[in-house]
């Protein structure tokens, strides 16, 4: 038998849970999509960064020729921009993916249930709760570094790379590669930092359940109208514009900065393991009761998966995190519209402009759903996947929906465009029932596993980005119709040299909200198509996530 | 006897029968309004097998679970080989075993993976070989690079029970440490025990297999709705020389629901 053992030391538990944690990671991803399909998406992303990169001239203005100045730099980005908008992009990213604090104790809850990961192992293990949730963030950070932002830069060298073959220029160089990838990551660490400080802070329940999103809201909205400057709010950001050699000496201590907010934020996490044994009333039979209200058949398998799933929400204390998750980005919207002045806006919102968003935000709603409790019960019962996905997705909208029609109502107030408050519910929702039908076709049950396979994310990403940017683009005319007329005419004519051209509002204000409406109505259409597809792709799949 | 060097299962032993190396003093615990634990009073000292068994619910892993450091107590005071555990529950993780009830090993790493990461925690010796060794002792060296959620209950179980073993620890908490094992592991399993206390090991192990406490326990406790109905030696519980310990059991148990059903009509009068 052993002699006595010293409690081990950060320096000695640290290093393997962290190792220990990465290949965790990677295995989940691994065993959602295959390792080809993994290792295909820094590829792709990779590609299209090279593709970017050697189209950057055209981006900046700098490929232009025959073009004044003053039309280049009103028809393309500058540098400044382009840096703020991927930087923004990045941290926006990390922001969604740093909520992690919730993890905990529904991992916890779940160890006797068959799954077990290692954040549950200060339970059973000498390691304490602070060292395993600072080697979690380590790990997040490093595997979204490895798996995004390095093939990104790497992408960026090909496109560069590229002058010497292809008969092009791009304004990137070599040296700027190296400050682009410090600098992102620190993008990236802080704002997984700063989500995961939020959630920290929400996990510790009362007051900070409302507390933070709105904080986190407004603190959004200030930046936003430029009271504090977003490149003093992003440290990376501030980093990369200021470009300096000095600036980057820096990286290091504002690295080593975020790490030790994670700290503190693991420090404040709550330490317990308990399992909460209370008496609790009845909520199932009443849920499943009203359900019949709104006209599901007493005999029907969907009422009773969506009372057990409502159930789940309720019991599970999620609502609060998931409603927040959902609100956050929506406070965020509204507080803009009260702060900003849209008038002096280049691009001219309005409430047609927010409207698809609020649906595509739902996506965050909808990957709680399937992760609130693991479904591998149900393999034993007469119920198919593609029933639960149903399920969740009436869950979704019953719990939802009037988030959004709220959203809607004060925007309009804001705004004072009642006239378009209704075509802008219809636009809110059938996004919403587009991207959950979307993510329930492509995804199944593992909506946040799917994030690293290629081939989801390719589609994902092209089944969205062309209806959200058709909606938005066509939402313009409702306000100033200066960019439809530069974008629209100018780039179909004849590129960026093309002369720009009036055109009439009345008429451009009917067509639009006829496509506008047209566009709701081939999403509902898609929506209902990729319903009726998951039979066939989820139908024989075992209940797992 | 949980030494992975067969030269070292027949070394020195060490009895000192007067040390507690588990000391419970008015240990309770509540969740809410839900009583899990009554206020009870334990010590185990160096070299016994203690049992504990009672009925679905009847408290054995809350009381398992608050020695270890994996629950705090409402009240009372708990000390695991002369450490308090509230206030180092990590330093008794570092020195102790403990197989919990139904609990998997961390579904994405390999059951390899998993018994190094405990080791290297833990900070021992020879890793790779005591895994190796506790791997082919549960008869797993071929499962080895196989993901934990991928294995059977059975195995799990043993990869759980490896990890628990692996280093060597003098005091073992086992929280129903046979289910889904197979018999001939199960037959295997009691026997690596019975060497472990006989070289000066000690368990404490909770269960509702009774079988096992007449077969391996030295000295049992019977609890039920949270409180110790009876502890003591085998002996010293039977009411009479052939009363097995079910029928202990069914006589200890049985009265408390008789008891407590009475009590129940009482209080509504």
């Amino acid at each position: 038998m052993s002699a006595k053992r010293d409690e081990p030391n950060f320096g000695s538990s640290f290093p393997i849970t962290f190792k220990m944690m990465f290949k965790e990671e990677w295995r989940q991803n691994v065993d959602f999509a295959k390792s080809r399909r993994i290792l295909m998406f820094p590829a792709l992303l990779a590609i299209v960064s090279m593709a970017l990169t050697i189209g950057l001239r055209f981006l900046t203005g700098d490929g232009v020729s025959g073009a004044n100045a003053e039309e280049i730099s009103r028809e393309t980005f500058t540098f400044e921009q382009l840096r703020t908008g991927i930087h923004l992009m990045v941290f926006l990213f990390s922001m969604g993916m740093g909520t992690f604090a919730f993890l905990g104790r529904s991992i916890v809850s779940q160890r006797s249930g068959g799954k077990n990961f290692l954040l549950a192992s200060p339970a059973m293990q000498p390691i304490d709760l602070q060292t395993t949730y600072l080697a979690y963030y380590l790990k997040e950070v490093s595997f979204y570094i490895v798996l995004i932002l390095f093939p990104v830069t790497i992408g960026m060298a090909l496109g560069i790379a590229s002058q010497s073959f292809l008969e092009i220029t791009t304004p990137l160089l070599w040296t700027s590669l190296l400050p682009f990838l410090v600098c992102i990551s620190l993008t990236m660490a802080q704002g997984i930092a700063i989500s995961f400080f939020g959630s920290t802070l929400m996990s510790r329940g009362n007051q900070w359940n409302f507390l933070v999103p709105i904080l986190g809201a407004f603190i959004g909205a200030i930046i936003y109208v430029g009271f504090i400057p977003m490149e003093k709010a992003i440290i990376g950001l501030w980093a990369h514009s200021n470009g300096s050699i000095n600036a980057l000496i820096w990286t290091p201590l504002a690295f080593l900065s975020c790490a030790i907010l994670a700290w503190i934020s693991a420090g404040l996490l709550p330490e317990d393991f308990e399992v909460r044994i209370t008496g609790r009333d009845d909520l199932f039979i009443p849920i499943y009761e009203k359900l019949g209200k709104i006209g599901l058949r007493s005999d029907s398998r969907m009422r009773i998966l969506i009372a057990k799933e409502i159930v789940d929400v309720l019991r599970s204390g999620t609502l609060l995190k998931m409603l927040g998750s959902f609100a956050v980005p929506l406070l965020f919207l509204l507080l803009l519209a009260w702060g900003a002045d849209f008038a002096s806006f280049p691009i001219p919102f309005n409430l047609l402009s927010y409207a698809p968003f609020i649906g595509f935000f739902g996506f965050n709603f909808y990957s709680w759903l399937n992760a609130i409790d693991a479904p591998d019960h149900l393999n034993t019962m007469p119920v198919s996947v593609p029933e639960l996905l149903k399920a969740n997705i009436w869950t979704y909208f019953l719990l939802t929906s009037w988030i959004g029609v709220i959203f809607i109502l004060l925007m309009a107030g804001m705004l004072d465009q009642w006239n378009d408050a209704v075509s802008a519910m219809i636009v809110m929702l059938a996004n919403s029932i587009y991207i959950v039908s979307l993510s329930a076709w492509l995804m199944g049950l593992r909506p946040n596993k799917a994030i690293f396979d290629s081939g989801i994310m390719a589609r994902f990403w092209v089944a969205t980005a062309f209806p959200l940017i058709g909606l938005f683009v066509l939402s313009f005319t409702k306000g100033d119709t200066t960019l439809l007329e530069n974008w629209g005419m100018q780039v179909s004519a004849g590129g960026l040299n093309a002369e720009a051209q009036a055109i009439e509002l009345e008429n451009r204000q009917s067509t639009s909200l006829t496509g506008i409406l047209g566009i709701c109505a081939i999403l509902v259409s898609l929506s209902f198509l990729y319903l009726r597809l998951l039979k066939r792709k989820w139908g024989s799949a075992p209940f797992e996530n | 006897m949980l030494s992975w060097k067969e030269a070292n299962l027949n070394g020195p032993v060490s009895k000192t029968l007067s040390e507690y190396l588990v000391e419970a003093e008015g240990l309770a615990k509540r969740f809410g309004d839900f009583v899990a634990l009554q206020p009870l009073d334990v010590k185990v000292q160096a070299g016994e097998f203690f049992g504990v068994f009672g009925p679905n619910g009847a408290g054995k892993s809350t009381f398992i679970r608050l020695l270890t450091g994996q629950l705090r107590p409402s009240a009372g005071t708990a000390k695991v080989l002369g450490i308090n555990v509230d206030s180092k529950p990590r330093l008794v993780k570092a020195n102790i075993g403990i197989v919990p009830e139904s609990e998997s090993p961390p579904s994405y790493l390999t059951a390899a993976e998993f018994l190094e990461f405990v080791a290297r925690l833990r900070n021992i010796d020879e890793i790779n070989e005591k895994v190796n060794y506790w791997l082919d002792w549960f008869g797993m060296t071929d499962k080895s690079g196989t993901l934990c959620k991928d294995l059977s209950k059975g195995q799990r179980q043993k990869v759980m029970l490896a990890s628990a073993f692996i280093h060597e620890p003098r005091l073992l908490f086992l929280d129903e440490p046979f289910v889904n094992l197979d018999p001939i592991y199960q037959r295997k399993c009691r026997e690596l025990l019975l060497k472990h206390i006989s070289n000066g090991g000690t368990i404490f192990l909770c269960s509702h297999i009774l079988e096992i406490a007449e077969r391996l326990c030295t000295r049992v406790a019977v609890i039920d709705h949270g409180r110790v109905l009876a502890a003591g030696k085998m002996n010293d519980l039977r009411n009479s020389k052939d009363e097995t310990l079910e029928d202990i059991f069914i006589r200890l148990v049985g009265k408390s629901i008789d008891e407590i059903e009475a009590e129940s009509i009482t209080e509504e009068e």
